[in-house]
């Protein structure tokens, strides 16, 4: 699970903050915070985020305290192949316990929402999005054997059994930026 | 026969958690003389002196053995509370069964209970032989000198002026003012720094009750609280301060050769032989510095000038350009100054701070230019600095002076200095670091983030990075002040930095590791400022010892006690302000500052003073006039005089201070330590030598 590959043993800070300068338009941090991770420089690095995050929990590298410190410095090459921020189970917990207000659960999207704009998307989320599309389910459902046995309609009352749900969910996803970048097929 | 009243503390549990108050009780009330014991949680709280007040009123008791704590802090109370129910306050006695039994013996109780015993016995053993003392009043004088003209000193001295206290306030500089007259800025409201400073430095030069002795030292201190005669040396300035006007015509024809590293620049820049430390420098006068000056005209203080062919004098520049005849070489003048002597009841000592140097700090590339210390930085953007507050590489300053010189001079020319886009901060250099200093210098955090803050809003294209071990800003306001510099994008990177490389171009290589992201980081940065640890001066021992008080194993001076007494010291009449106590910024000193002041007033307010009688006395019957006290005592209060034809040591009761060295030495028992007599001591020892068993009187 631990994904190293792009970090270099030593981080040269004038590397990453020259390339900040020249390479892109824009500073990663100002376009954290304009993909709705508003309050990111209000992070001290308590860590209290990191101490109830599941996915440091589980071994992933890039969780929310290490993801915002390495933005904070300028770092952004190192992290668009990362797959940590499409992990993020969205529980919140990091947003409800954060003292400075910064909604670290913000900065995974925005993230995601970054990661999508460069076409930096690991094939585990390329999988999520189309399963979106089809099914109305970015994980798809399976044992539906359990469903029954419990005495549970085969199909959830979701997208899954209704067709014209679907429908609606996929005019509103061809209408996202996701059809612009045209990542998935959607006819 | 005495009536002996045993009041035994339990002080919370701190007495009574190692000692048990019970058996301690049943032992003692059988000590002879003893006819009432009693206990009580806190017995310095009111109703616990009560009990001893009730007791002595109804006439059980008439001596007062109180087992608590430290008679340094409490025996005062208890005698307090002893006189106000009618009883001589000095047949009280302290056994002190806290701080060297309960404490020193937590764990191993049945000994502490034992040891608690045996003091209280020896306590009893000395109260059955207390005499009744009377005190004693002894003359103040109302003169305050204050040491040190930074902001401590200044605010010290306006406090007590402003009080009608004549005030004495002696800076060994040229100008008072101190590290703050250097300061850009102050956190955390970004004040400037000679914006609040130089008013308040004109208004204690001007000041009725303030007599300013810049450029003066103190040589020696004799005396005690109430009474100091100090010898203060002012120092050779060389230049005659009723004329000097302060015009700095001088200045600038001091020739290169003459050129010392300025002080006030930290070195940044140069000074002439003839100085004026800094523009708002009060008074504003200039002095020449003997060991930079190189008598350009040939000849010294006094001497015969040379002579051109047609037999003018040959003038020295500074001599020549002088309007008012200030700088006149014609009198010969005493390199040693001239000495005064002050009298004064009680003395304040503000003496301020160093910052160290980086030389200290091989791994930090000393050597480069580049490398500077906070205190340099702040010169570097002070609008009075080497450069007007243009941010240039340090290393570039040469090249800006001459720039400078040429623009002067109406030649045209083109600076050609770098301007920095990496500046790297680095804190605890010196500080909380075993080989140098262990303490935290408290101040660096606050102004590594205000430089950076105030670098940041006037050049936000600057990429700037703070490597801290811990951010440290527990103040008033200090907090938001940090979150304001995190939020302007200031880099600001948990680990120290562990070696700086200097660079063939100047500019300089930082090797750091940044502790979030657990990897070792590096950069290149134009400037690197080291937050190098305050430390305190030099001379600050040697202050002390002529004060006769104490400096801590750090080398800040010691207050009486941290939490009651932070501006006291052990000498009495003497007190403590701002950082020559220990680290501390601008709204701590001033508090401190303040409180000196007003515990100055208050000592010296009343005129008089009560002392109290534990003074030694010589009995002339015995006293055969060996000579053996009087050199030995640390107070000259031993003199010898005639009695009945012959020499007798005599002892003022003004000066003695009772410390007993004179009574231990006479080899004829003749002095007499009132309070502390041989009988009375002698039976305290013979008590617990027998283990808690009195020997009858």
């Amino acid at each position: 699970m631990e994904i190293t590959e792009g970090v270099p043993p030593v981080i040269n800070l004038t590397e990453v903050a020259e390339r900040e300068k020249e390479e892109f338009e824009k500073k990663v941090s100002e376009l954290i915070i304009e993909f709705g991770a508003e309050n990111l420089l209000a992070c001290m690095q308590c860590g209290a985020c990191a101490s109830i995050c599941p996915l440091a929990r589980v071994g992933f590298e890039w969780y929310n305290k290490k993801l915002i410190k390495a933005i904070l410095i300028g770092m952004k090459e190192e992290l668009l192949d990362d797959p940590t921020p499409w992990a993020c189970v969205a529980c919140n917990r990091c947003t409800e316990i954060c003292p400075r207000q910064v909604a670290p659960f913000e900065v995974m999207f925005a993230m995601r929402r970054l990661m999508v704009e460069e076409f930096a998307i690991p094939t585990l989320a390329i999988e999520g999005l189309r399963s979106l599309y089809e099914h109305g389910h970015a994980v798809y459902m399976t044992g539906r054997e359990a469903r029954k046995k419990v005495g549970l309609p085969e199909n959830p009352p979701s997208t899954d059994s209704d067709e014209k749900a679907l429908q609606d969910l996929r005019t509103i996803l061809k209408n996202t930026k996701l059809a612009e970048l045209g990542l998935i097929p959607m006819e | 026969m005495p009536k002996i009243g045993v009041y035994i503390c339990h002080c919370g549990e701190n007495i009574a958690g190692a000692v048990n108050i019970e058996e301690v009780k049943k032992f003692v009330e059988k000590l002879p003389d003893v006819v009432v014991v009693r206990d009580y949680l806190f017995m310095c709280s009111d109703p616990g002196q009560e009990i001893i007040k009730e007791d002595i009123r109804k006439g059980l008791v008439d001596r007062v053995v109180v087992a608590a704590c430290t008679p340094r802090t409490h025996e005062p109370i208890f005698r307090k509370a002893c006189e106000d129910a009618g009883l001589n306050k000095y047949y009280f006695e302290m056994a002190n069964i806290r701080d060297q039994c309960s404490w020193a013996h937590w764990h191993e109780k049945e000994k502490a209970t034992e040891k608690a015993k045996q003091l209280i016995a020896a306590a009893v053993a000395k109260a059955r032989l207390l005499e009744p003392l009377e005190d004693r009043y002894v003359e103040l004088n109302k003169n305050v000198m204050v040491v040190g003209g930074g902001i401590a000193g200044i605010f010290a001295a306006l406090d007590l002026a402003n009080a009608g206290f004549k005030v004495y306030l002696v800076e060994k500089s040229p100008s008072i003012g101190g590290n703050m007259a250097k300061l850009d800025k102050t956190f955390p409201t970004n004040d400037c720094s000679a914006c609040i400073l130089t008013p308040l430095m004109v208004e204690v030069a001007n000041h009725p009750n303030v007599e300013l002795l810049t450029y003066s030292e103190v040589e020696a201190v004799e005396g005690t609280v109430g009474n100091f005669r100090v010898k203060v040396r002012k120092k050779q300035t060389y230049v005659d301060w009723e004329k000097c006007t302060g015009c700095g015509a001088c200045l600038n024809v001091c020739p290169p050769k003459a050129r010392v590293p300025d002080e006030f620049n930290e070195g940044l820049s140069l000074r002439g032989a003839i100085y004026i430390p800094f523009p708002q420098a009060v008074p504003k006068k200039a002095v020449i510095d003997p060991d930079a000056c190189i008598s350009c005209s040939g000849r010294w203080f006094g001497e015969e000038p040379r002579r051109t062919k047609d037999g003018k004098p040959i003038l020295a520049p500074c001599e020549k350009v002088c309007p008012t005849g200030a700088c006149s070489r014609d009198e010969p003048r005493d390199p040693n100054g001239e000495l005064i002597e002050l009298n004064v009841g009680s003395i304040i000592v503000a003496t301020g701070y160093r910052v160290m140097d980086k030389k200290h700090f091989k791994e930090f590339a000393p050597d480069s230019p580049n490398v500077i210390t906070a205190l340099q930085m702040e010169r570097l953007i002070s609008a009075t600095g080497p450069t007007e507050g243009k941010l240039i590489v340090p290393s570039d300053i040469p090249k800006y002076l001459e720039w400078k010189k040429k623009v002067e001079k109406g030649k045209e020319a083109k600076l050609e200095a770098r301007k920095p886009h990496v500046i790297t901060f680095v804190s605890c250099v010196g500080s909380r670091d075993e080989r140098f200093h262990t303490y935290c210098s408290k101040v660096c955090c606050m102004y590594m983030l205000k430089q950076a803050m105030l670098l940041k809003e006037k050049y936000p294209d600057l990429d700037i990075y703070i490597f801290f071990i811990d951010v440290r800003t527990p103040g008033k306001d200090f907090d938001e002040y940090y979150m304001r510099c995190r939020k302007l994008g200031i880099k600001i990177i948990k680990g120290k930095v562990g070696g700086v490389q200097r660079l063939p171009d100047e500019r300089l290589l930082v090797r750091g590791y940044d502790a979030d992201l657990g990897k070792p980081v590096e950069l290149i940065s134009d400037i690197v400022v080291l937050a190098t640890a305050i430390e305190p001066n030099t001379d600050l021992k040697d202050l002390a010892r002529k004060l006769g008080i104490n400096v801590g194993a750090e080398g800040f001076l010691r207050e009486r006690h941290t939490k009651l007494y932070p501006v006291d010291t052990m000498t009495e009449g003497v007190f403590i302000c701002g950082c020559a106590q220990g680290p501390k910024d601008i709204p701590d000193s001033v508090a401190q500052a303040k409180a000196a002041a007003s515990s100055a007033m208050s000592l010296l307010a009343p005129g008089k003073m009560r002392v109290e009688p534990l003074i030694s006395e010589v009995n002339p019957e015995k006293c055969t006039g060996c000579g053996i006290c009087a050199p030995l005592c640390p107070y000259g209060a031993i003199e010898y005089v005639e009695v009945d034809g012959k020499r007798r040591a005599k002892i003022n009761e003004a000066i003695c201070k009772g410390c007993g060295v004179c009574t231990a030495a006479c080899p004829s028992k003749a002095i007499t330590l009132h309070g502390f007599t041989y009988e009375q001591v002698l039976a305290q020892i013979k008590t617990i030598a027998r283990k808690g068993v009195i020997e009858e009187v």
